[in-house]
C-alpha cells in the first residue's frame, strides 16, 4: 500500500488565548505538561498509535518552540518517506495569511489535504490531554457509514471561558443538535477531534471559503446535521480540557492519581515525546519527596510534596516545594519555600525566597525570570 | 567511498561469563547500566563526541538484543551517510567462514570493511568499560609520536596491577614490554583495551598473525608482543579520569553505585559530553505519599511507594509499599512487592520479587562467611516469604517460602 488512508491535521494555535501566560511565548501545542511532555505529544501520539503516518501541523504564530520540539517528527516515528510530518506556517504561499478561524486554517492546509491522498482526515485541536483510541473511532466511523464523526466526552463539567461544543445524540449515536453555549449542567462535550472523509472535507472548505465562514464546527458541521451523517464517538477515559491557568493546574495535578496515569499512559498506546538524552533524576541525602511526578535529569535535595517537577529541575537542600508545578530547568535555592507556584521554564528562585499562591490563585513565575 | 581518517572497531562479541545470569541471554555490552544506559552507550557516545563517525561493531555471542538496541545508530547520531554504525557478525565467504577466534581474528575477518574507508588509523575499542574519553586527543598524541600503535593506559595501584595487562615503559612513554597479569609487576600502567594503530601496520600484523596456527589471535597475547619483537614504536597514552571494567558482578554493582558517590567524578549529566542511549517511551516517575527516597537515581516509568536508599532504579521499576531497597540495582521492568526487602543485590530485567521476600544481606551482619552481591536473573520470580542469602546467583524461579 503506497498511500496512507488516514492523515491527521493539528491546529497548533487553536485557543492559544486561553492559557494566557503559558502561551505568551509559545503555541498551545507546545505548552509543557506532565513533567516531560508538550501538549502536542498527546495529539501526535494518539494519531500515530492509530496508524496515521502523515500529519500536518497548521501554525499561526509563536511557533519556534513547536518547531524545535517536533523537528522532523522522528520521536513519533513520523520521519517517513511515505507521509511524515508537515509544518504548515502562515504566508507559505500567495493568498495564505495568518489564519483567524478554523476555516482559514483548513484553507491554508488545502495543499496538504489534497496531496496526502488519504481516505480520511482526523482534525485535532491540541487543547485536550487524553489518550484517545482513534483507531476505534475510525472503525466506528466506517461501521456507521458516517460522513463526520465527532469525538466527545459524556458528562463533562463545563469550563468557564471555553467555546463549548455541546452535542445532542440519538440512540444510534447520531448527532441531532450542536449548541455552543452551556449552563452548569454536565453535558456531552466535543473534545476537538473530528474524523471526516478527505473529499468531503475539501468540498466543505471550498464552500465555506466562498461563503466567508469562520469556524468549521459552528458554521459548517452544525448547520449540516440534516444533510450529512454526523455521529458522535464517546471517549470513556480520562480527559482534561484546559481553558485557563487554573484548569491547567488541575489537569496537571490529576496525574498524581494512579487511575488517571493508567488511562493516560496506557502502554498499548504510549505517549511519545522528544528525547533529551539526560541522566536519571538524582535524589540527595536530604531529599524528602512524596506524592509527586518527577521528570528525568532533576537533582533533588529538598522537600517536595504534591507537585509536578519537569526535567532538569534543581531543588537544593532545605527548600520546600509544595503544590507546585515547576517546569524545565527551574532552580530552587537553599531554604526557599514555594507553595501553589507555577514556574515556567528556566526560572531561578533564589535561596530563602518565599513564594506563596493559593489554590484559587497560583503564583506564576514567567519564563527565564530570576527571583 | 570517501576516505576516513580514523575508523573505530568495537569488539562487542564477548559473553562476559563472569556476569553469570546477567549475560545468559544478552551480550555483555548490552547489560543495563546507570538507570537508563547500557554498557555499549559509553564507547559509542565517546566515538560520536570525539568526532569519529564510522564504527564497526563486531558481534558474536547472543547478538539479538544488542542488534536491536543499536538499530540504525540514530540515538548516538551514528546513522550517517558514508559512515555510521555497522554491525559485523561472523560470516561465510566462498571458501567457508569461521567464528571469531580472538580479538585480532575478529578484526582480521573484517579487513574488507575497514578497507572500504581506507583510513589512516584504526581505533580498537571494547564494550566492557564505563568511562568518558576523548579519543581525538589520543589520536593527536598517536600522530604526534609517529608510533605504529598507541595504547591507552591507566595508573593503578601496585597491588591491583597483577590483575591487568601491564605496560612496561621507558620515561618517554615508549613501551618495551607487555605483561599480561604479571605476578610481580614492574609498572602500574594498566592497559585499558583501547588501541590506535596505523592502518597499514595493523593490516600487516593481522595478516602475519593469521599465518601462525599456534597463535590465539589476540591483541594482548599476540599482536602487541610481535610488534614489540619487530622493533616497532609503541607508545602509551595516559588517561587519568574515571574508568572501570564491569566484567564481574561486584565491579558492575560498584560502577553503578559510583554514580552516587560525590567523591567520584563520573558526571553523566555533562552537557558537553553526553552519554546517549536508546529511550523507549515511558511516563515520568511517580513517588507516592508513602515513599521514602534518598541518595538514589530513579528514572522514567518508575512507581515508588517504598523505602529506597543508595540504589539505582532503572526504567519502569515498581516498588510497592512497606518495602526497603538498599545498596541495590533494580533493572528495567522489575517489580518489588509489598513488604519485600532487597539489599546488596542486583535484580535483573522484569524479575518479580513477591511479597515479604528477602534478598541479599548487609556485609556487617551477614550469616554467610563468603559475603557478596546477590543476583536474581531476568524474568524470574522470587516467591512470597522466600529468603535468599548473600552472594547467590539465582538462575531459576524461587518458590514461596524457600530459603536459598
Amino acid at each position: 500500500m503506497k498511500r496512507t488512508t488516514v492523515s491527521g491535521l493539528i491546529f497548533a494555535n487553536a485557543d492559544d488565548g486561553k492559557l494566557k501566560k503559558l502561551t505568551a511565548n509559545r503555541s498551545m501545542a507546545s505548552v509543557p505538561f506532565g513533567a516531560r511532555y508538550r501538549m502536542i505529544d498527546f495529539t501526535l501520539s494518539n494519531l500515530v498509535n492509530a496508524g496515521v503516518n502523515s500529519v500536518g501541523i497548521v501554525t499561526k504564530e509563536n511557533y519556534r518552540s513547536l518547531m524545535d520540539h517536533v523537528g522532523s517528527g522522528v520521536y513519533w516515528d513520523l520521519d517517513r518517506k511515505n507521509g511524515g510530518l508537515y509544518i504548515i506556517p502562515p504566508y507559505s504561499k500567495k493568498g495564505i495569511k495568518k489564519y483567524t478561524g478554523s476555516i482559514s486554517g483548513l484553507n491554508a492546509a488545502m495543499d496538504f489535504i489534497d496531496r496526502c491522498g488519504s481516505e480520511y482526515i482526523v482534525l485535532c485541536s491540541p487543547h485536550a490531554i487524553a489518550n484517545i483510541d482513534i483507531s476505534a473511532a475510525l472503525d466506528f466511523h466506517k461501521e456507521k457509514n458516517a460522513d463526520v464523526t465527532v469525538i466527545y466526552k459524556n458528562d463533562y463539567p463545563p469550563q468557564e471561558s471555553y467555546e463549548k461544543i455541546i452535542l445532542s445524540l440519538d440512540g444510534e449515536q447520531k448527532i441531532t443538535k450542536m449548541t455552543f453555549t452551556a449552563g452548569k449542567e454536565k453535558v456531552p462535550f466535543g473534545i476537538g477531534v473530528t474524523i471526516i472523509g478527505r473529499k468531503l472535507l475539501m468540498k466543505l472548505i471550498d464552500e465555506a471559503v466562498d461563503g466567508d465562514l469562520v469556524n468549521f464546527t459552528r458554521d459548517v458541521i452544525s448547520k449540516k446535521l440534516k444533510t450529512l451523517n454526523v455521529y458522535g464517538f464517546e471517549h470513556t477515559e480520562f480527559i482534561a480540557v484546559m481553558d485557563n491557568t487554573h484548569t491547567y493546574y488541575q489537569a496537571s495535578m490529576a496525574l498524581l492519581n494512579r487511575d488517571v496515569r493508567k488511562q493516560l499512559f496506557n502502554p498499548e498506546r504510549p505517549i511519545f515525546t522528544k528525547v533529551r538524552d539526560s541522566m536519571p533524576t538524582r535524589y540527595g541525602t536530604k531529599a524528602d519527596v512524596t506524592d509527586s511526578i518527577i521528570g528525568d535529569d532533576c537533582v533533588i535535595d529538598g522537600t517536595v510534596k504534591n507537585s509536578i517537577i519537569f526535567r532538569g529541575v534543581k531543588i537544593e537542600k532545605g527548600a520546600v516545594v509544595e503544590n507546585c508545578i515547576l517546569m524545565q530547568e527551574t532552580k530552587v535555592g537553599e531554604n526557599a519555600e514555594l507553595n501553589n507556584v507555577i514556574a515556567d521554564k528556566n526560572t531561578v528562585i533564589g535561596a530563602k525566597m518565599v513564594l506563596k499562591g493559593t489554590e484559587q490563585r497560583h503564583c506564576f513565575v514567567e519564563k527565564n525570570q530570576v527571583l | 567511498m570517501a576516505n576516513k581518517k580514523c575508523v573505530a572497531m568495537l569488539l562487542a562479541g564477548g559473553q562476559g561469563s563472569r556476569l553469570g545470569v546477567l549475560t545468559s541471554k544478552i551480550a555483555k555490552p548490552a547489560v543495563p547500566y546507570g538507570g537508563k544506559y547500557r554498557i555499549i552507550d559509553f564507547p559509542l557516545s565517546n566515538c560520536t563526541n570525539s568526532g569519529i563517525d564510522t564504527v564497526g561493531i563486531l558481534t558474536q555471542y547472543k547478538p539479538l538484543e544488542l542488534n536491536d538496541y543499536i538499530g540504525s545508530g540514530k540515538p548516538w547520531d551514528l546513522n550517517r551517510t558514508g559512515g555510521g554504525v555497522h554491525i559485523l557478525p561472523p560470516y561465510h565467504g566462498q571458501k567457508g567462514g569461521n567464528w571469531y577466534k580472538g580479538t585480532a581474528n575478529a578484526i582480521y575477518q573484517n579487513l574488507e570493511f575497514i578497507e572500504r574507508y581506507n583510513p589512516e588509523y584504526v581505533l580498537i575499542l571494547s564494550g566492557d568499560h564505563i568511562y568518558k574519553m576523548d579519543y581525538s586527543l589520543m589520536l593527536e598524541s598517536h600522530i604526534e609520536s609517529g608510533a605504529a600503535c598507541t595504547i591507552a593506559v591507566l595508573e593503578v595501584s601496585m597491588e591491583e596491577a597483577s590483575r591487568f595487562g601491564i605496560m612496561n615503559t621507558k620515561e618517554d612513554g615508549t613501551i618495551y614490554e607487555f605483561e599480561e597479569k604479571p605476578k610481580n609487576p614492574k609498572s602500574n600502567l594498566a592497559s585499558m583495551g583501547i588501541y590506535i594503530f596505523d592502518w597499514k601496520k595493523l593490516k600487516y600484523y593481522l595478516t602475519e598473525d593469521e599465518k601462525n596456527p599456534e597463535s590465539s589471535n589476540d591483541f594482548g597475547k599476540n599482536i602487541i608482543p610481535s610488534m614489540l619483537g619487530n622493533g616497532e614504536l609503541l607508545k602509551v597514552y595516559r588517561f587519568a579520569d574515571y574508568w572501570k571494567d564491569v566484567g564481574t558482578v561486584d565491579s558492575l554493582w560498584e560502577a553503578n553505585l559510583d554514580l552516587l558517590n560525590p567523591k567520584i567524578d563520573l558526571n553523566l549529566g555533562d552537557k558537553d559530553w553526553r552519554i546517549y542511549s536508546r529511550n523507549e517511551a515511558a511516563p515520568p516517575q511517580y513517588i507516592s505519599a508513602e515513599a521514602e527516597v534518598e541518595n538514589s537515581l530513579i528514572t522514567d516509568g518508575c512507581d515508588i511507594s517504598g523505602k529506597v536508599d543508595y540504589s539505582i532504579l532503572f526504567k519502569n521499576v515498581t516498588i510497592e509499599e512497606d518495602t526497603s531497597v538498599e545498596y541495590s540495582l533494580i533493572m528495567p521492568g522489575a517489580v518489588i512487592k509489598k513488604g519485600a526487602k532487597v539489599r546488596y543485590s542486583i535484580i535483573a530485567e522484569n524479575a518479580v520479587v513477591e511479597e515479604n521476600a528477602q534478598i541479599g544481606e548487609d556485609p556487617q551482619n551477614a550469616e554467610t562467611a563468603n559475603w557478596g552481591i546477590t543476583v536474581v536473573g531476568d524474568n524470574l520470580t522470587v516467591g512470597k516469604n522466600a529468603k535468599i542469602s548473600a552472594n547467590k546467583m539465582i538462575v531459576e524461579d524461587v518458590k514461596e517460602g524457600e530459603e536459598v
